[in-house]
């Protein structure tokens, strides 16, 4: 990271250090929760939300932690969020909640809600983390519906639930499992560091 | 005041934790109402699916339910209400599933020779492939099933709809073969109980 202004960490976070496609992380609710796009939007969502409050948290009150316990403050922040919204869905959204299970909770032990609290709140101010944090949550967000987009339209023949394809398509059960998603995400990677390698190649 | 001293440090991590789960504790007790709630109209909801009485309006599904039965069964336990004069009985079932527990609920005559209607209302099965026994079709095939004296067989099929009702036989799930299988002994098991204790 350059400089930290907010459409240099807009891009940063969205493409040119994603998360998902170059850092890697969060994979294990890639693979998990994109077999249906509802599901995959909700959580999303949840992930944009916690990461952006938490940055928020971390860098108001990162002066006062003692360097010692700083990781788990950091995880006591995240998880305080996350119960926050698993509440909230339990409450308010039950069928999501319900169709989502262990998932929301698994928000916990993300690495990119982690790594962004470890690598930019504890050094910015609670604006630019918030920003960071948001944008962050975009970059993993359009990769992941991407892959649920293919996998539940080849999986289901649906998109959000909705039928699209014909009577007469048959379901290829392999995209609602979990190594589909290794598949498409390595297929996923192959193209955009291709396009990635060619801007740089242009330059 | 040294911050990475160790009282320093003790004090912090109490004073942080203890506001974090306050709050936590606050935003639980204002939602736990909710959520109760939210439990007892998805069993009052397969209560009545389960019968074919779902309203159409989900805002009604209480009210439809309270003028039906007195009472909102607990796992394990068995309620009657008649349908159209005959006396059905209902139980909430709970039975084991591939990756974990299924419950749900599951309406027979009071003679068990037919079952009413089956409906789930939790399981962890695999999205898109056990987890379809939660689909309608699934559900459907039960409806009007005759129980044979071996009880009923999820058997490997089309993997669409068994749409005979006489043959005591649905179809499984394709690529489920496991949450098929464990479907079969939940439901035969719950006709076992329903014949010993319900006929009396």
């Amino acid at each position: 990271m350059n400089e930290a202004t907010p459409s240099a960490i807009f891009k940063d976070n969205v493409w040119t250090n994603n998360p998902v496609f170059v850092q890697i992380l969060g994979i294990c609710s890639t693979l998990a929760v994109t077999n249906n796009l509802t599901n995959t939007f909700t959580m999303t969502v949840a992930l944009i939300f916690v990461a952006a409050l938490t940055n928020v948290t971390v860098s108001i009150i990162k002066s006062l932690i003692p360097r010692k316990v700083r990781m788990i403050v950091q995880t006591l922040i995240i998880a305080f969020y996350v119960i926050i919204v698993d509440i909230l869905l339990r409450a308010y959204l039950p069928e999501v909640s319900k169709s989502l299970g262990p998932y929301v909770g698994l928000i916990i032990t993300n690495c990119i809600i982690m790594g962004r609290a470890e690598a930019f709140a504890q050094a910015n101010g609670p604006l630019l983390s918030f920003w960071d944090g948001i944008t962050s949550g975009l970059g993993y967000m359009w990769v992941l519906m991407i892959i649920a987009f293919i996998r539940e339209l080849l999986g289901f023949g649906t998109l959000f639930g909705f039928p699209v394809m014909p009577e007469s398509f048959t379901r290829w059960t392999i995209m609602v499992m979990a190594p589909s998603a290794f598949f498409l995400l390595g297929t996923f990677l192959w193209v955009v560091k291709s396009i990635m390698l060619k801007k740089g190649a242009a330059r | 005041m040294n911050k990475n001293g160790i009282i320093y440090t003790i004090i912090f991590t109490f004073i942080i934790a203890f506001f974090f789960v306050f709050f936590l504790a606050l935003a639980n007790d204002a939602t736990v109402e909710l959520v109760e709630q939210n439990k007892i109209v998805s069993v009052q909801s397969s209560v009545l699916k389960s019968i074919g009485k779902m309203p159409a309006d989900e805002m009604k599904i209480s009210e439809v339910y309270t003028e039906e039965f007195d009472s909102v069964p607990q796992p394990g336990e068995m309620i009657e209400t008649e349908v159209a004069g005959q006396s059905v009985l209902i139980r909430y079932f709970s039975g084991s599933g591939l990756w974990g527990t299924i419950t749900g609920i599951i309406a027979v005559d009071d003679k068990v020779e037919r079952i009413i209607g089956l409906d789930i209302i939790s399981h962890n099965e695999t999205p898109g492939l056990g987890g379809r026994i939660d689909e309608e079709w699934f559900k459907k095939q039960f409806s009007g099933e005759k129980i044979s004296t071996e009880g009923i067989t999820v058997a490997k099929g089309a993997g669409s709809s068994d749409e005979d009702s006489e043959n005591s036989r649905v179809d499984g799930i394709t690529g489920a073969s496991l949450t098929s299988k464990s479907m079969e002994t939940i439901v035969n098991n719950e006709i076992e109980y329903l014949k010993t204790e319900g006929r009396k």
